[in-house]
């Protein structure tokens, strides 16, 4: 089935489209949002949500930029304002576990392991997650774009809607700050 | 104060995620997402039963009949000339709406 014809069956809310497109496209938005994420529920979660969103906004996709950026823009926004809300949370944790979320506290994350990280390099990528998670929002994403998910700096500047420069920059930036966050680790 | 990782290390940490391989979607990932979009799809039909809809029908009702109570409350009484002692009849209602006409026999 071609992009074209996808979209289409898509248009008309043909299941078998909707069906293909999941097939197609749930291993990058999975492995995308647990690179964001580090938490595989959360990252399934996510990914579900991303589904749900293009099955109910295809009709305002424009067609200007590739579908794959499409839900990879998608992906980057909701595993985003996931990690907010979860921040915001935690901030004001102790009123939600007096008035909300059905009393259950927010407990601080275990050390993440992704898993297609090298058995003898599982040890190293867990400390580099963790200072990972510290870098600002632009940064961890274009970091995880190009680290986790291989995508090039073109592909990276069509998903957060920039040049290719902003790209390197913001790579040059992400590792510098790793490098500075390592040499203080533990924070 | 001391560093914890050597410059050696540092840099081993940066390169760890060399020959990373990408993480499938768990099993069953279709089906569930399925399962997520289903309750979403059949909430839209129940909307009558959500409170919000509830309370605010609830709301519109108790407001007329607070209303209806204030403006019966306020109305004027019946003059005393519409008042009568005579007992509710058959002949007497229709005098008053002017109803008894006379037969065409008579």
């Amino acid at each position: 089935m071609t992009e074209q014809e996808l979209l289409f069956g898509l248009r008309h809310g043909e299941e078998s489209a909707f069906k293909e497109l999941v097939t197609r496209f749930q291993d990058r938005v999975f492995n995308t949002a647990l690179g964001l994420l580090q938490h595989h529920v959360e990252a399934e979660d996510i990914a579900q949500e991303v589904f749900i969103q293009v099955f109910r906004s295809i009709q305002n996709f424009k067609e200007e930029s590739l579908l794959s950026t499409w839900i990879y823009r998608i992906t980057v926004t909701k595993s985003l304002d996931h990690l907010r809300s979860k921040k915001r949370k935690k901030r004001f944790g102790f009123l939600s576990s007096l008035f909300g979320d059905n009393n259950m506290p927010v407990y601080e994350p275990e050390d993440f392991n992704h898993p297609g990280v090298l058995q003898e390099k599982k040890e190293d990528a867990a400390i580099l997650f963790k200072v990972i998670d510290q870098l600002p929002e632009n940064q961890r994403t274009a970091f995880v774009l190009n680290k986790v998910e291989e995508l090039s700096y073109r592909e990276i500047a069509a998903i957060l809607n920039t040049t290719e420069s902003a790209v390197d920059s913001l790579l040059q930036r992400a590792k510098q700050n790793l490098r500075k966050k390592l040499n203080e680790f533990p924070p | 104060m001391q560093n914890k990782f050597s410059e050696q290390r540092v840099q081993s940490i940066m390169e760890s995620l060399g020959g990373l391989q990408p993480a499938a979607a768990p099993d069953f990932f279709y089906t569930r997402l399925k399962g997520k979009m289903q309750p979403a799809a059949e909430k839209k039909t129940f909307f009558i039963l959500r409170p919000a809809f509830i309370t605010a029908v609830l709301s519109i009702f108790l407001i007329v009949n607070i209303f209806s109570l204030i403006s019966i409350r306020k109305a004027p009484a019946e003059p005393v000339s519409m008042q009568s002692n005579k007992p509710a009849t058959i002949e007497t209602f229709a005098a008053a709406y002017n109803m008894n006409t006379g037969s065409v026999y008579e």
